[in-house]
C-alpha cells in the first residue's frame, strides 16, 4: 500500500530535481478483495475530493474503469450521479477515445455501470451497521478483506489474523444477515457439526479410515472458523451492551423517521458530555445534521460548544471541515432552496467546470433528506414486526428502518432503465446537471451481460450497502460487482474529517 | 554465356577476380582525384571530396570547396570551406562526414552538408597539430585516431561517445613513422606503426616491438599497410616490394608475394570475401592495380586514370573520374554455375531453363541428368544464390527464371527462400539505380539490414522509395511507413520559406491518424529549427495531452500547458506544470494564474499543506479568505508553537481572522481557549502537574481528582461549564476516585439536573452494589424500574412495574427473572398482566 502512496506522489518528487532517480509509476489500481468486491484501496480519496476538492484521483478511477473495459468489453449501459463520478466518466472516455483499441469489438461482459458518489448519501454510511460484516467493520475494522481478531475473540492469548471472504464458508453465509440471526444460526451451525463428529461413533475400521481421509479435515476447519466467528459475536455483544447500543439504535431510527428530534438532540447532547466517544459523538451531529437539513442554530452553537469542551479546541477546525464538506451544517434562514439552485445552475453553465468545486463548497449544502426519504419511501411503513430473518426489502440491513438511500437510488434507475421519472430526487439531491446515462450500445448487450452489474463508489461504500446489494441481486436476479475507491463506514468517515493533534 | 566469364580473373587454382562497372561517373570534375582529400563511405557510401587543400603552391587566399557526391557521381552538396586547413576526412556509420583539422577540432557535417557539431581532440593535438588522422568503424562505434606532430598517437573509439585515449610513447621516436593502422582486438583498438624496420604495437598501456613471422630479409623499411574490413587481416609492403599478408595479431603468415615494385602504392587494401578462403590483397599505383594472393601469378590490370579504393566488406570499390568499377571474388554458387564447362547442378538446371525456352527436348535430358543425382533442390538453391550475386537484371532474372523452373519439379520446396530472393534484389536493383547511388551488393545489403538501408534512404530525404519499399516488404506500419513519415514531417519542418500554416496542413494530410506517428516529436523538432508556432499548431494535432505538456514547458508556453495539463485530468501532469510555473514565474503572477485555474489551485493548495505551510498562509491572504486564515493560525497554535507566548499570539492572529470571516462563532471559542491556555499555564506553576492542552473538561476532572473543588467549581463559572455536563463530570470523577462519601454530599448539595439514574449506574459500574442501593430510592418514577433491575432488587422492580401499570417495564423486569428464586416474581408479574388485559 506504502509503495504506491509514494508513486503517486510524483509531482512532488519533481521538486527536488534528482535526475538520477528514475520514477517508474506501478500502475495499482484495482484489488480483488472478494468475488464480487474491488476495492482501490484509497482511502484517502473521501477527504481529498469531498473535502479538499483535490481531482487527482479522477484520473485513477478513470484508467481503473479503462483497465475494466479493455478486460471485460466496452460497457453498454452506464449511468451515474454525482460530480465526481461525471468527470471520471467523462476523463474515461477520453481515454477510451485516445487508445483506439481493440476492445471496441469487444462483446461486453458487464452490460451496466453505475457510478455514484458517497456525497449523494451520507445518510447510509453514518448510521451503525447491523449487519454481521458491517458489525464486524465496525468493531474490529477490516482492513483489506482481513481482520485481526484479538484474544477476546481467538480465546487464546495471541491475536489472530483472518480473512474474510467468500473462501471462508461460514462467513459467507452469515457475512449478509442481520445480527440478531446470527447466534442462532452459528448454534444450529455448532449442532450440525457436532452432529457429524459424532457420526464417528459407531463406524467400523474402514469407514472410519475413510471419514479421516476426507471429511475430518473439512470439519476441523470449519470448526475452527465457526468457533471464531462465535467469538467475535461474544466480543461484538460485550462491547455493544456496555455503551448502550439499543439506546443509540434507537435514537438513530428516531433521527431517520425525523420525529422526537428534541429528545435526539439532548441525547447526544448527553453523550458529548459524558465524553463517551469523540467519533460516536461527531457521528451522530452529523447524521442529525443531515436528516435535519442543518441544525438550527442554537443547537448548532451549543452542539459545538460541548464538543469543544470535551474534546479541546482543535475540533473547531474539525467543524470547519464537517461545515465544508457539507457533513455538520447550520439552518440558513434567508436562503431557499431554489435560490441556491439556481446559483449552482449558473455555475455549472460555466464552461471551465473546475469553479464549480469552490463555489460549492462555499455553499452550504443542502442535503433535502426528509424530501427524498418520502419520495423514495425509505422508511418503510411496518405492519406489525419486521421479520429480520426473512427480509422483504432492503431495508433489513438497518433492523427494517431505513432503506439505503444509495442502494435506492440505483434499484430505482436500473428499474426505469435511466432517470426518468427520478427528476425530482434528482432536483434534491442538487444533481441536476451531474447525473447521466449513457446508452449508446444498447444494442450488442446480451441480457446475459445486462444482469451483471458493476456499481462504483467514489468516496467508499459500507458493507451494509453491499449487503443491501447483495439482497437486490438475489430478489431482481441482478450480480453486482463493487468497485469501491475503499470500504468504509461512519468512524472513518468521521475519522478522515477531525482534525488531530500530532 | 561464352563471353560471360570475360572479365573472371583466375587467382591461382581456386579462385577467380572479376572487376565490373558499377556507373559511370558524370560528376564534372574539374581537378584531378589526386588534388583533392578523398573520403567514400562504406556501403556504397557516398564520396567526400575537398578541393584545393592545402597545397604550397596555391594561394592561400582561395577558399577550398567540400564537395559531397552519391556513389554514383550525383552532386549532394557543395560548400565552401571557412574554418582551418584539414588534414583528413571520413565517413561514420551514421554517414555523417568527420573533418579533421590542422589543429584537432573535429567538424561533423551531414550528408547534405550541414553543419551538425563539432568536438576536439584535446588540448595536446591542439597544441602539436595533426600530422595524420584516420577514421575508423569497429562494432563500437566510428573511431578516429591522431598522429601529433610530436609522434604521439590519441584517439576515440567511438565519436558518439567521446572519450580520448593517449597511447603511449614510442621510446626513442625521432621521425614520422613510414606508415600505421588501427586494429581493433577483444573490443579494444590499437594502433600498429611502423619505423624503420620496426613494428611497434600500441596499446593502452604499453608500447610493444612486434615481428611478424616469416618476414622475408632485407626489410628496412615498411611502406604501406592495410587491414582489413573486418579486423582479421594485415598485409605488409616492404620496400623490398614484397607484400606479406598474415592474421592481424601478427601470429601467423598467410603468404608473401614479391612484386618487384619498388615504389610506394598509393593505396593498397584488403579484397575478400566473408566465409571465403580466399584472401587477396589489391593494391594500387599511379597507373597500376595489382590482385595478388596465395598465388604465384598475380591479376594485372591497367588504371587509365587516377584511381581510388574503396574497401567493402566482399570487395573493392575503384572509382576514377569516369567510373565506377566493383571488384570481388567470384562467389562459389556463380563460379560453379557459369565456370566453363561446368557440370555443377545449378549450371545444368539453368542450360535446362534455356533449352525449355527453345522448346527443346534437351530441357528433359538435363533436368532428368540433375535429377537422377538427386541434386535438384541443390540446383535450385545454387540459382537462387547466384541470382543474389549478380548485378545485371537480366542475368538475375534469368537465374531466377531458372529456380523456379526447377522448382516445379519439386514436391515441398520451401518458397520463402525464393520469394526473399526475389524481393530483395527488387529492393536492391531500386537502390542501385543511378539516381538513387548506392551500390550495395547482396552480402552488404544483409550485413546492414533494411532497417538501417531505410534510414540510409531517409537519410538522403529519398522518403517515397523509401515508403514504397515498407509498403512492398510490407514491413509493419509502426517500424516502417509511419516512422519514415514521421522522419518527413520532421524535414518538413525544417523548411523555413514555408509558413507556419502550410506546414502543419500538408504534415496532417499526409500523417493523418497514422498510428506510431508522435506529433509531439515532430513538434519539439520543429521548435529545435526555432519554430515554435509551428510547434504549437503540430501539437494540436496530437491526440495525447500527455505529450503536449512536456515540450510547452521546454516552449515556456507554461501557461498553455496548464491548461492541456488540466484538460487531460492527468492530475500528476497539472503537478509537473505547477511546478514548472512556480519556478518560473514570480510568486504574484504565479498566483494569479491560479486563481483563474481552480482545479490548478485546489492541488497547489493540497501541495502547500504537505509541503510549504507558508506558502498556504499567503495563497489565503491573496484570497482574503480570512475563515481558511483563521484555521492556519489555529492549527500552528498546537501544531508548529512550542512556546505558550507564540501559542496565544497564533491563537489572538485566529481570532482576528475569524472576526474578519464574521465567524464570530469560531472567534469566540478561539478566545476561551486563550483564557484557558493562560489558565492552565497558572495552574501547572501553582499545582503542578500536568494541565496544558486538556480540553475545559478535562481540566476540571483533574482538577476534581487533585482534590481542587473550589478551582474546579471557579473553572466552570468562569467557562459557563452547563450544570449538566458539571454534574457528570463530578459524579465520574468522584466515581473514579471512589470517594462515595463525597459523592453522596454532591448528591445531595441539590437536585441533580441528571437524576440519580446516572448515580446508581456509575456505582454498580465500581460494583458497590450498597452506594448504588442509596441512590435508587432517589431516582424519578420513571427510570425507578431499571434502577432497581441494576441494583437486582427484581422483587421491588416487579412491584414497581406493576405499580405502574406498564407492559414494556413488565416485560422488562419479566426477561430479568432468571434464577429459581425469581419464579414467584415471575409468576405475579403474569397475574398483573392477565389481570390487566381482563381490564
Amino acid at each position: 500500500m506504502h509503495v504506491r502512496w509514494c508513486l503517486r506522489k510524483r509531482g512532488s518528487m519533481e521538486v527536488r530535481g534528482d535526475e538520477y532517480v528514475s520514477c517508474d509509476e506501478w500502475a495499482f489500481s484495482l484489488l480483488p478483495l472478494d468475488v464480487d468486491l474491488l476495492s482501490m484501496e484509497l482511502p484517502e480519496f473521501f477527504r481529498d475530493y469531498f473535502l479538499e476538492g483535490d481531482q487527482r484521483w479522477i484520473n485513477t478511477v478513470a484508467q481503473a474503469l479503462h483497465l475494466l473495459s479493455t478486460l471485460y468489453g466496452p460497457f453498454p449501459n452506464s449511468y451515474g450521479i454525482g460530480r465526481c463520478a461525471r468527470m471520471s466518466y467523462e476523463l474515461w472516455r477520453k481515454l477510451e477515445e485516445e487508445e483506439e483499441s481493440e476492445t471496441k469489438s469487444r462483446r461486453p461482459e458487464i452490460g451496466r455501470i453505475f457510478l455514484l458518489d458517497r456525497d449523494m448519501d451520507f445518510v447510509t454510511a453514518l448510521c451503525s451497521q447491523v449487519v454481521y460484516e458491517g458489525l464486524v467493520d465496525d468493531t474490529f475494522r477490516i482492513k483489506c478483506g482481513s481482520v485481526d481478531f484479538g484474544p477476546e475473540v481467538t480465546s487464546s492469548d495471541k491475536s489472530l489474523k483472518v480473512l474474510l471472504n467468500a473462501e471462508d464458508k461460514v462467513f459467507s453465509e452469515i457475512r449478509n444477515e442481520h445480527f440478531s440471526n446470527v447466534f442462532g444460526f452459528l448454534s444450529q451451525k455448532a449442532r450440525n457439526l457436532q452432529a457429524q463428529y459424532d457420526r464417528r461413533r459407531g463406524m467400523d475400521i474402514k469407514q472410519m479410515k475413510n471419514f479421516v481421509s476426507q471429511e475430518l479435515k473439512g470439519l476441523k476447519q470449519e470448526h475452527r472458523l465457526l468457533s471464531l466467528h462465535i467469538g467475535a459475536c461474544e466480543s461484538i455483544m460485550k462491547k455493544k451492551t456496555k455503551q448502550d447500543f439499543q439506546e443509540l439504535i434507537k435514537t438513530e431510527h428516531a433521527l431517520l423517521e425525523g420525529f422526537n428530534i428534541r429528545e435526539s438532540t439532548s441525547y447526544i447532547e448527553e453523550h458529548i458530555d459524558r465524553q463517551v466517544s469523540p467519533i460516536e459523538s461527531l457521528r451522530l451531529m452529523c447524521l442529525l445534521s443531515i436528516t435535519e437539513n442543518g441544525l438550527i442554530p442554537k443547537d448548532y452553537r451549543s452542539l459545538k460548544t460541548q464538543y469543544l469542551q470535551s474534546y479541546g479546541p482543535e475540533h473547531l477546525l474539525t467543524f470547519s471541515n464537517l461545515r465544508r464538506a457539507g457533513l455538520l451544517t447550520e439552518q440558513a434562514p434567508g436562503e431557499t432552496l431554489t435560490a441556491v439552485e439556481s446559483k449552482v445552475s449558473r455555475l455549472v453553465t460555466d464552461k471551465a467546470a473546475g469553479k464549480i468545486t469552490d463555489a460549492f463548497s462555499s455553499l452550504a449544502k443542502r442535503s433535502n433528506f426528509r424530501a427524498i426519504s418520502k419520495k423514495l419511501n425509505l422508511i418503510p411503513r411496518v405492519d406489525g414486526e419486521y421479520d429480520l430473518k426473512v427480509p422483504r426489502d432492503m431495508a433489513y440491513v438497518f433492523s427494517g428502518a431505513y432503506v439505503p438511500l444509495s442502494c435506492r437510488i440505483i434499484e430505482q434507475v436500473l428499474e426505469r432503465r435511466s432517470w426518468q421519472g427520478l427528476e425530482e430526487v434528482v432536483r434534491l439531491l442538487n444533481c441536476s446537471e451531474c447525473s447521466f446515462t449513457d446508452m449508446t450500445k444498447e444494442d450488442r448487450a446480451s441480457s446475459e451481460s445486462l444482469r451483471l452489474i458493476l456499481v462504483v463508489f467514489l468516496g467508499g461504500c459500507t458493507f451494509s450497502e453491499i449487503s443491501a446489494l447483495r439482497f437486490l441481486g438475489r430478489e431482481k436476479g441482478y450480480r453486482f460487482i463493487f468497485l469501491t475507491t475503499a470500504v468504509t463506514n461512519s468512524a472513518r468517515l468521521m475519522e478522515a474529517m477531525s482534525e488531530v493533534k500530532t | 554465356m561464352d563471353c560471360y566469364t570475360a572479365n573472371w580473373n583466375p587467382l591461382g587454382d581456386s579462385a577467380f577476380y572479376r572487376k565490373y562497372e558499377l556507373y559511370s561517373m558524370d560528376w564534372d570534375l574539374k581537378e584531378e582525384l589526386r588534388d583533392c582529400l578523398v573520403a567514400a563511405a562504406p556501403y556504397g557510401g557516398p564520396i567526400a571530396l575537398l578541393r584545393n587543400p592545402w597545397r604550397k603552391e596555391k594561394a592561400a587566399s582561395v577558399r577550398p570547396v567540400l564537395e559531397i557526391y552519391s556513389a554514383s557521381g550525383v552532386p549532394l552538396a557543395s560548400l565552401l570551406w571557412k574554418s582551418g586547413p584539414v588534414v583528413s576526412m571520413g565517413w561514420s556509420a551514421e554517414e555523417e562526414l568527420l573533418c579533421v583539422q590542422e589543429d584537432g577540432a573535429v567538424l561533423v557535417y551531414g550528408l547534405h552538408g550541414d553543419f551538425r557539431r563539432h568536438f576536439s581532440m584535446g588540448n595536446e593535438v591542439l597544441q602539436n597539430r595533426v600530422l595524420d588522422a584516420r577514421i575508423f568503424h569497429t562494432e563500437l562505434g566510428s573511431g578516429v585516431a591522431i598522429l601529433t606532430g610530436a609522434h604521439r598517437f590519441t584517439l576515440s573509439a567511438n565519436v558518439g561517445d567521446l572519450k580520448l585515449r593517449r597511447m603511449p610513447e614510442v621510446p626513442g621516436l625521432q621521425s614520422a613513422p613510414s606508415c600505421w593502422t588501427t586494429l581493433f582486438q577483444e573490443r579494444v583498438a590499437h594502433i600498429l606503426l611502423a619505423v624503420g624496420p620496426d613494428l611497434y604495437l600500441l596499446d593502452h598501456a604499453t608500447c610493444s616491438t612486434v615481428t611478424p613471422p616469416g618476414l622475408p630479409p632485407g626489410v628496412t623499411s615498411f611502406l604501406q599497410m592495410a587491414v582489413s574490413f573486418t579486423y582479421r587481416h594485415l598485409a605488409l609492403f616492404t620496400d623490398t616490394g614484397c607484400i606479406w599478408m598474415g592474421t592481424a595479431s601478427l601470429t601467423d603468415k598467410l603468404c608473401e608475394f614479391n612484386c618487384n615494385i619498388r615504389a610506394p602504392p598509393k593505396q593498397m587494401v584488403w579484397c575478400s570475401r566473408p566465409r571465403s578462403k580466399e584472401r587477396a590483397v589489391v593494391v594500387a599505383w599511379e597507373r597500376r592495380l595489382m590482385v595478388v594472393g596465395n598465388a604465384p601469378e598475380s591479376i594485372q590490370f591497367v588504371l587509365d586514370e587516377d584511381s581510388y579504393l574503396v574497401p567493402e566488406l566482399d570487395g573493392v570499390r575503384i572509382f576514377s573520374r569516369s567510373t565506377h568499377e566493383f571488384l570481388h571474388e567470384v562467389p562459389v554458387a556463380s563460379e560453379e554455375i557459369f565456370k566453363i564447362a561446368s557440370m555443377a547442378p545449378g549450371a545444368l538446371l539453368l542450360e535446362a531453363q534455356k533449352e525449355y525456352e527453345k522448346e527443346s527436348q534437351k530441357a528433359d535430358e538435363y533436368l532428368r541428368e540433375i535429377q537422377e543425382l538427386g541434386q535438384l533442390t541443390q540446383a535450385v538453391q545454387q540459382c537462387i544464390e547466384a541470382a543474389g550475386h549478380e548485378h545485371g537484371p537480366d542475368m538475375q532474372k534469368s537465374l531466377l527464371r531458372a529456380a523456379s523452373f526447377g522448382k516445379c519439379f519439386l514436391d515441398r520446396f520451401p518458397p520463402d527462400s525464393f520469394v526473399r530472393m526475389c524481393q530483395d534484389l527488387r529492393v536492391l536493383n531500386a537502390v542501385r539505380d543511378y539516381h538513387i547511388g548506392i551500390p550495395l551488393t547482396y552480402s552488404q545489403y544483409k550485413q546492414l539490414t533494411i532497417q538501417v538501408l531505410l534510414d540510409r534512404l531517409v537519410l538522403r530525404r529519398l522518403y517515397p522509395l523509401a515508403i514504397q519499399i515498407c509498403e512492398y516488404l510490407r514491413l509493419p506500419e509502426v517500424q516502417g511507413v509511419s516512422r519514415i513519415l514521421a522522419h518527413w514531417a520532421c524535414y518538413k519542418v525544417q523548411q523555413k520559406d514555408v509558413s507556419d500554416e502550410d506546414v502543419a496542413r500538408a504534415i496532417n494530410q499526409k500523417l493523418g491518424d497514422t498510428p506510431g506517428v508522435s506529433y509531439s516529436d515532430i513538434a519539439a523538432r520543429a521548435y529545435g529549427c526555432g519554430r515554435t508556432e509551428l510547434a504549437i499548431k503540430l501539437l494540436e494535432y496530437e491526440p495525447r495531452s500527455g505529450e503536449q505538456v512536456p515540450l510547452l514547458l521546454k516552449m515556456k508556453r507554461s501557461k498553455l500547458a496548464l491548461n492541456k495539463a488540466i484538460e487531460s485530468g492527468d492530475t500528476d501532469l497539472v503537478f509537473t506544470v505547477l511546478l514548472h510555473l512556480k519556478n518560473e514565474l514570480n510568486r504574484g503572477d504565479f498566483f494569479m494564474t491560479l486563481r483563474n485555474q481552480p482545479m490548478a489551485l485546489s492541488l497547489y493548495r493540497q501541495f502547500c499543506k504537505h509541503q510549504e505551510l507558508e506558502t498556504l498562509k499567503d495563497l489565503y491572504n491573496q484570497d482574503d479568505n480570512h475563515q481558511e486564515l483563521g484555521s492556519f493560525h489555529l492549527r500552528a497554535s498546537y501544531a508548529a508553537e512550542e512556546r505558550i507566548e507564540g501559542r496565544v499570539a497564533a491563537l489572538q492572529a485566529a481570532a482576528d481572522a475569524f472576526y474578519k470571516a464574521k465567524n464570530e462563532f469560531a472567534a469566540k471559542a478561539t478566545e476561551d481557549q486563550m483564557r484557558l491556555l493562560r489558565l492552565q499555564r497558572r495552574l501547572e506553576d501553582e499545582l503542578g502537574g500536568q494541565f496544558l492542552d486538556l480540553s475545559l473538561h478535562d481540566t476540571v476532572t483533574t482538577l476534581i481528582v487533585g482534590g481542587h473543588n473550589k478551582r474546579a467549581e471557579q473553572l466552570a463559572r468562569d467557562f459557563r461549564i452547563p450544570d449538566k455536563r458539571l454534574w457528570w463530570l463530578k459524579l465520574t470523577a468522584l466515581a473514579d476516585l471512589e470517594d462515595w462519601e463525597e459523592l453522596e454530599k454532591f448528591s445531595k448539595s441539590k437536585k441533580s439536573p441528571i437524576g440519580y439514574l446516572p448515580f446508581v449506574e456509575i456505582c454498580m459500574k465500581q460494583h458497590n452494589k450498597y452506594e448504588a442501593k442509596k441512590y435508587a430510592s432517589r431516582v424519578g418514577p420513571e427510570q425507578k424500574v431499571k434502577a432497581l433491575l441494576l441494583v437486582g432488587d427484581v422483587a421491588q422492580a416487579a412491584d414497581v412495574a406493576i405499580e405502574h401499570r406498564n407492559e414494556a417495564e413488565l416485560s422488562l423486569v419479566l426477561s430479568h427473572c432468571t434464577g429459581a428464586s425469581d419464579g414467584a416474581t415471575a409468576d405475579k408479574i403474569q397475574r398483573a398482566r392477565a389481570q390487566a388485559q381482563k381490564k
